[in-house]
Order: C-alpha cells, then structure tokens, then sequence
C-alpha cells in the first residue's frame, strides 16, 4: 500500500478527538481503515485551551488510531473550527491584455488574488477560499474559463478566515507531536463533502455540525458554497446548563442528556420522573422528565433560532431545495431533527458519512462526519482529476498555502 | 449616576463655542487634576482646584487656586466632615463664584465620602448653574474597605449634587481598583481611578469640541446616561486608544477592557450607549465599520446607539474610541457596587428637608433602631412589624451575593445629611441601624421584575472567552437568561 493513498483525518473536537484513516483508492472511492479516538481535554468551544493537556490527548488517539489501522501516520488534514471563524462571499475581477488569446491559468489565480483583496481584521488569515461561478464578460455560469476567450473574467469567491494565531495554534499542536499537517480545513466544508451527495449541493443544502463546543455550518446553493460560519454553542452547553438546572455534577448530567434527554416537550406523561442512579447502581435522586426535557429544549430553540436569524440575513434560506442536514455528535439528541424542522420549516435529516466502505460502525456515526470528510476532502485535493466533481476546489486548496 | 434637571435643558443649546472649566474639589479632586495635567491638557480648558487643606493645594499644578474656609478651618482639612466642608465653601462663595465666571461647561472633579468633596460639591454645583453654565459632575464613591461612614456621607452627597447638577457621572472605585494587580500598591489603586475619570473629561470635553463628522450633543450624552428603567444608573464609562494595523479592533478591545464595562457584558443592559470614534484624517470608512460591528455584538437589538464620529489632527495614525452608557443599579450582578438607590427610596429627599431630632444617634446606640423615630419610619407606618420585614428582606438578600452587605450602603442616604452629627460611634452605629425597615421593603418590591432564581454563572465555561451574540453572553444556561423556572 503506497503511502500516498492513505488520508488521515484529524479533528480536535470539544468532546473528543478523532483520528480516521482511510485508503483513497483509484477509482475515487475511500475505504477507511480505522478510527481511532480519545476524550478530548483542554479543549472549550473548539479551540485548545490548555495545549499540553490537549496535545497528549491528540497523541492518545494517534496512538489509538495506528494500532488500529496498523499504519504509520504521518501526516494529517486537520479540521479547525471556532466561533472567530467567519466568511464571507466577494467578486475578484480581471481585464485579459488585448495580445492574449485565450483565458489562461494564470488569469484564474489572479482573479482568486483579486477577491482576496478585501479588508479582514489584521489579525484574521484567509482559511479558505472556495470558487463559486466564473462570469467571462458578464456571462453567468461559466464552469472552467481556461481556453476560452474574453476580455474581463470574473469570479465569485466564498472566503472564510479565522483570527491566525488561533488557527496556528492547533497547527503547531499538532506539529510537535511531531507530524505533518498537510492542510487547515474548516470543518463544516470537511462534513458537507459526505454528508452530501453533489445532487443535494445542487439542490441547495444546509450542512449543521453540532459538537461538543460549537455549531457549525455550511450552506450549499447550485452547488456552490454560500454561507459558513460557527457558533460558540454545543452540547457542552447544554450539559452545562442541565447540571446547573437541576444541581447534578457535569458527568451525571451528560449521562442524563444521552440516556434520558429529548428536546420535544409535552411527550411525557404529567409527574413522570427519571431516577438518577449514582455510580454503584443505587437509585438516587428523581427528576422530572419534562424539566430536563424543557432545559434540554430551551437551548437548542435557542441555538437554531440563533442560526436562523443569521442564515436569514444572508437571504438564501429560500433557496435550500434538499433541506437541512445535521450530523455531529448532538445530533443524537432525541427529537432534534423535529425541533430543527419547526424552526426553520424545511425538511430536516439526522445524517452521517455516506458512499463509503470499510469500518461501517465508524462511517455511520454521524459523530465520525467530519474526521471522514476530511478524508474525503483530502482525496479530493490530492486527485487532481478535471473530470471530478470537486475539481474546482482543487487550484484553490491546493495552493493556498 | 446621573440626574438630569429638564429646567436647564435650554442652556445646552449654547455648547458650541464654549469656555471649559474643570474643577476639582477636595483631595481627591485634586488629585484628578494632577492626573489631567499629566495626561495633558483639556484643549481650551481652565483648570481649577479647591480645597480646605493648603498644604494640598500649593502642590497642585492646576492654574486656579481657591482655599475654602479660611477662617472655619484655617487651612487644614475638613477632617472628613461634610459639615465643616458645607462651611468652607460657604464661606468663600464669592471666590468660587469668580473662578466659574463665564464658563459654559464645568466639569466637577470630586471623591465623595470625605469632607470637603462631599460638603463643598453640591454648593459649587449650585453656584456654577447661576451662572448658566453646564455642570458635569464626575464623582467616584469611595471604596468598600473606607468603611460604612464614608459610603453614608458619599451618599448623601450623591442625592444632593443629583438635585443640582446636569449630570452626574458616578464613578464606582471598587470597579475600577478591580483594574489593579492585587498585588499593586494603594496608590495605584486610586490612580487609576483618577486616570478614568481623566480620560472621561477628555473625552466628553472631545465630544464637544472637536469638530465631529457626526456630531454628539449634550442631549446624546444625557440620554446615554440614563438608565433603561428610570430612576439612578451607574456609569459604564470605557476609553480605549490604539495605533497600528488593528488599531480600529484594539482600541475597542482596550474601551471594552475598561472595568467599568466588564469587558462589554454590562452593555447588554443598557438602553442608549454612545459611542464616539475619533481619528486621524487616515482614519477610514472601513475602519469605523468594522469597530461598529464588532460593537454591536456586545449590545442587544433593543439598545439605541448613539454614535458620533470626529477627526482630531492630533490623533494622526490613532484611533480613540468612547463608550458612555449607564446600568440601572437593582440589577443582581455580583459586581461589588456601593449601590445607592436614592430615587426609589422613599425617604430619599434632597437633604435640606430633613430636619430629626438632635438625640438621634445617642438613643439609636442604645437600643434596637425601629424604636427610635425617625421620619423615615412613615413610609413603612403601615407595616406591624418593620424590623421583621426588615429582617426577611436582608435574609433574602443572601442569595443575592454581595448585594447582601450594600444593603447598609443603600439605606443610609435616608440619613439626613447635614445635620450636625455627634462624636462617631461607628460601630455601635452601623450594627444598630442598619436595619431600617423602610428601605430594604422598598427595595425587594423594586426588585420583583429582575429576582434572578439564582446569582447568574457561567457554570463550566465560567472562566472561557463568553459567546456573546446580540449582547447575550449564551455561556449562561437559556433558562436562567429566560427567567424560566425549572424544577
């Protein structure tokens, strides 16, 4: 096995971290090898904390993942992501010189150049940025311009940048392990390449990663990528907020959301409780099963009203044809994808990694989407194969650093 | 705090040209005027000081010098009794009313809680209003640890200059000790108390000054230090001053880092928040829009944002950002502010009209206070049994954190002030009447709107960058933001 088709994923998250390796195979499929993983420590809202706490738990899951694999990682793609993160879309514009025939590659990158000349916090370095359409001399919907001719080529870029030294900081955590980072992703673009098909990009879909610390997302319109952002909300939150509510440690409280929790309220009968059980088994304290379910409940409201409100200021929540796709660890929550589905009245699927093969308990947790779409995001990056429906990516992720 | 005399609103109308005067009165007048001079000077502003102590006033620097009370303290303190500082400055009225001539706008530099400041403040507020100036009073209340006495006193001055001046910018020194290292000196302590309010008369005496793109009146300010819900605010004051390639997010950072502000949470509560830019000629367009965004995520969508924009020639390659607003005092947060409620209080009426019976504070000394009479006691007449309320109210009162211990602080401005007061006692004192029923009753019904279940926490994100959209720091439980009772 050549080491150029093995792809690893690397996503520090709130609550854990996640190692996938997967084998790109020629004909453009991934098979993944193994997974491995580690609770995550040092880690809040997505972003380290506490770097040598978090860097030995990036080691543990390398560890982990390699023994599983039985492979010699090497180097990564490692997703980031935060609520500093933030995008947003703009036109770059070239003139072609009258003595030049055609539309060359040339002409391409400096129109990319072009769109980056915008004002972002100083701070702030471009993490992506992802072609929408070409436009040669006004001509809408333009795929490839290279070979053809024109005297004014356009494109509208999505640009998504994060403050650098947050950014860099992951980075050089995982560089001292020692390892190679091949590329930064933002993870909500790692998740929608396999939580959706290209059908549904087309159509127009929201991809909503729910983790631990944060919420991100990513929306798709005619298969381009429109809006993107993350939210300092996960389920930390809401595990936060059931143990203040009802005065329970952290760890009881998460066991409680996972076992007992739901968002939908009115679904249990008047009085009905729940008994916490202590370590040892023993029936400990009764809750109320609507409280928690009403704790529960508020926050995530919360949380997509929030999203809501912003995907509504960028005017294209119309648009979504296929419906909203949510995937990530909190998704598991019962009754979210109803909940989802009031708020922004469009269908909602609870979604994991799809068109993959191997380790099929791995793939079909949608907790893995993002570690396996970086993979998936990696392949694409690394085939440069014109024909593949993320090609256009390829010039773009390819060079940008 | 701030009050604002709607009789007077028709001076502002003459701001524009005007003569500045910044006053300072008593030691730690004095000593903001010194801070001023280091800072450097308020463009077009004449410096006054006065106090009763000359040895202070022969090392400021400030140009004017008035002594008060010549003949009643000759030339020593005012030994921190209000009284004798009223007296002082009575006394050399026709000097102060000479210094303040022609002025338009006077800013009032006073540390409350000691003699002179407390005593001589709100007659010179009153003597510069004759004369048809503007009178901004920046007075900071003492720190918890000067004792109960001082924030008493303080108060009383607080009620009094509210009555008489414009505005009134109240300045909390424990917020702005919160700034030092615990571990500085108490000197620097109080310095940098004097360095906000430096930058605050700069920067309101900017306001007016300085040519503005979009320009801030005296109404903008007035309205900015009016808290949402009527009644006494604290001041939210933050200045922040930046060069370099962010300099635009930087100096809001440094606004936003300002105490006073807690880091921009504070904001989510008021109503009006103005917001001055000051700049270069380089300053740009793209600039001011960015600090505007990154500013009103820390505001919620209610909140009214007064923003004026000027160019100072000075500020080449700079970039000045103020916030001014004010937060109504009842509001449960664990901030340890001397609260003083003195509009809600009944019994809060500008000193003058309280005259009390001379044995007052000899009986108060020697038995439980509900029995001594006061007039105070009138407004809680109809209650069988003041000091049981008084005693459930301070009980409930616990949960609320530190507003628990400022009961005290918040009743004692219903002492009268000016009225001689005999030989300290003030331990006896404080444990005696301390309790007052008439307050404490007044302010658990105030507070009904805003009782919190539980002192707001962040729980395990308590010491994690906040997640604040639209002026909601979201790390606090949705049901506790929601007032939502659970369980």
């Amino acid at each position: 096995m050549s080491r150029d088709h093995i792809l690893v994923g690397l996503e520090i998250g709130t609550s854990k971290i996640c190692v996938v390796v997967g084998d790109s195979k020629p004909d453009g499929s991934i098979k993944i090898l193994g997974v491995g993983q580690a609770p995550s420590r040092g880690v809040r809202k997505g972003e380290i904390v506490d770097f040598d706490t978090a860097q030995k738990c990036v080691h543990e899951a390398l560890v982990d993942a390699e023994e599983k694999s039985d492979v010699m990682i090497q180097s990564v793609y490692l997703g980031v992501t935060g609520s500093h993160i933030a995008s947003f879309n703009n036109r770059g514009m070239v003139a072609i010189p009258e003595e030049q025939e055609e539309i060359t590659d040339a002409d391409c990158d400096s129109v990319r150049a072009s769109a980056r000349e915008v004002s972002i916090p100083s701070q702030n370095m471009f993490i992506h940025s992802i072609l929408q359409h070409y436009y040669i001399d006004g001509q809408e919907g333009v795929l490839n311009p290279v070979g053809m001719l024109g005297r004014k080529l356009e494109a509208d870029f999505h640009i998504i940048h994060g403050i650098g030294t947050r950014v860099k900081n992951a980075v050089r955590c995982v560089k001292e392990i020692p390892l190679e980072v091949e590329d930064v992703v933002f993870t909500p673009l790692a998740a929608a390449q396999v939580v959706l098909n290209q059908h549904q990009k087309n159509l127009g879909a929201l991809a909503i990663d729910i983790g631990g610390g944060t919420t991100d997302y990513l929306m798709y319109i005619d298969g381009a990528v429109r809006q993107s952002g993350s939210l300092g909300i996960g389920g930390d939150h809401i595990t936060n907020d059931i143990s203040m509510g009802l005065r329970i440690p952290m760890a009881r409280a998460e066991k409680l959301k996972n076992e007992e929790g739901s968002v939908m309220l009115g679904m249990s009968l008047p009085g009905e409780t729940v008994t916490l059980k202590d370590d040892s088994g023993f029936a400990g304290k009764e809750v109320e099963r609507e409280t928690l379910n009403t704790i529960i409940h508020m926050r995530v409201r919360e949380t997509f009203e929030l999203l809501r409100r912003q995907l509504e200021a960028g005017g294209d929540l119309h648009l979504l044809g296929a419906g909203i796709f949510i995937t990530g660890g909190t998704s598991l929550l019962r009754g979210i994808d109803d909940l989802a589905q009031e708020i922004f009245e469009l269908p909602v699927h609870i979604t994991h990694a799809q068109t993959m093969s191997g380790l099929t308990s791995a793939f079909e947790n949608p907790q893995f989407s993002t570690a396996i779409g970086l993979i998936k995001y990696a392949q694409a990056v690394q085939m440069d194969r014109p024909s593949s429906w993320l090609s256009k990516f390829i010039p773009i992720f390819g060079r940008r650093r | 705090m701030i009050e604002i005399n709607h009789k007077q609103q028709i001076v502002s109308q003459a701001t524009e040209q005007v003569l500045i005067k910044v006053v300072g009165i008593g030691g730690a007048g004095l000593n903001v005027i010194d801070r001023i001079v280091l800072d450097g000077v308020v463009p077009g502003a004449d410096l006054v000081v006065m106090n009763t102590d000359v040895q202070s006033l022969t090392s400021s620097v400030a140009s004017q010098k008035i002594q008060l009370g010549r003949g009643v303290t000759r030339g020593l303190g005012a030994g921190g009794d209000p009284d004798i500082g009223l007296a002082a400055a009575d006394e050399a009225q026709d000097d102060i009313r000479k210094a303040l001539e022609g002025a338009s706008l006077i800013f009032l530099c006073v540390g409350l809680g000691g003699g002179t400041g407390s005593g001589a403040a709100p007659l010179v507020t009153g003597i510069a209003r004759e004369n048809g100036a503007l009178v901004v009073v920046l007075a900071t209340v003492p720190f918890t640890f000067e004792g109960k006495r001082r924030t008493a006193q303080a108060g009383d001055a607080l009620n009094a200059l509210q009555a008489t001046a414009d505005a009134v910018i109240c300045f909390d020194n424990d917020l702005m000790g919160e700034a030092v290292s615990p571990k500085a000196g108490i000197h620097q302590a109080f310095a940098a108390a004097d360095e906000t309010i430096s930058q605050c008369v700069r920067a309101v005496a900017g306001l007016f000054t300085q040519p503005g793109i979009l320009h801030i009146g005296f109404d903008d300010l007035c309205a900015a230090l009016r808290p949402a819900s009527g009644g006494a605010g604290r001041c939210l004051f933050g200045y922040g001053e930046a060069d370099g390639d962010n300099r635009a997010h930087e100096a809001l950072a440094r606004a936003l880092r300002n105490p006073l502000m807690d880091r921009g949470r504070m904001l989510d509560e008021s109503h009006n928040v103005l917001v001055n830019i000051a700049g270069g000629p380089d300053m740009t367009l793209n600039e001011v829009q960015m600090l505007m965004e990154d500013f009103a995520k820390h505001t919620g969508d209610e909140t009214q944002i007064l923003f004026g924009a000027s160019v100072d020639p000075g500020l080449t390659g700079r970039i000045g950002v103020t916030v001014i607003s004010s937060s109504a005092i009842a509001i449960s947060s664990g901030a340890a502010a001397p609260a003083f409620v003195p509009r809600v209080v009944p019994t809060a009426v500008p000193a003058p009209k309280v005259s009390i019976p001379a044995p007052r504070e000899p009986v108060e000394a020697e038995e439980p206070s509900p029995a001594a009479p006061e007039p105070e006691d009138v407004a809680a007449a109809a209650d069988p049994e003041p000091a049981l309320v008084a005693a459930t109210a301070a009980d409930e009162d616990e949960d609320e954190g530190q507003q628990a211990s400022l009961i005290p602080a918040e009743v004692r401005p219903a002492a009268p002030p000016r009225v001689p007061r005999a030989p300290r006692q003030p331990r006896i004192l404080s444990a005696t009447t301390d309790p007052q029923p008439a307050a404490p009753a007044a302010r658990r019904e105030e507070r009904q709107e805003t009782l919190q279940f539980e002192p707001v926490t962040r729980g395990r994100f308590e010491k994690s960058e906040p997640t604040i959209v639209d002026g909601q720091d979201l790390d606090v439980p949705t049901f506790l933001r929601r007032n939502m009772k659970v369980s």
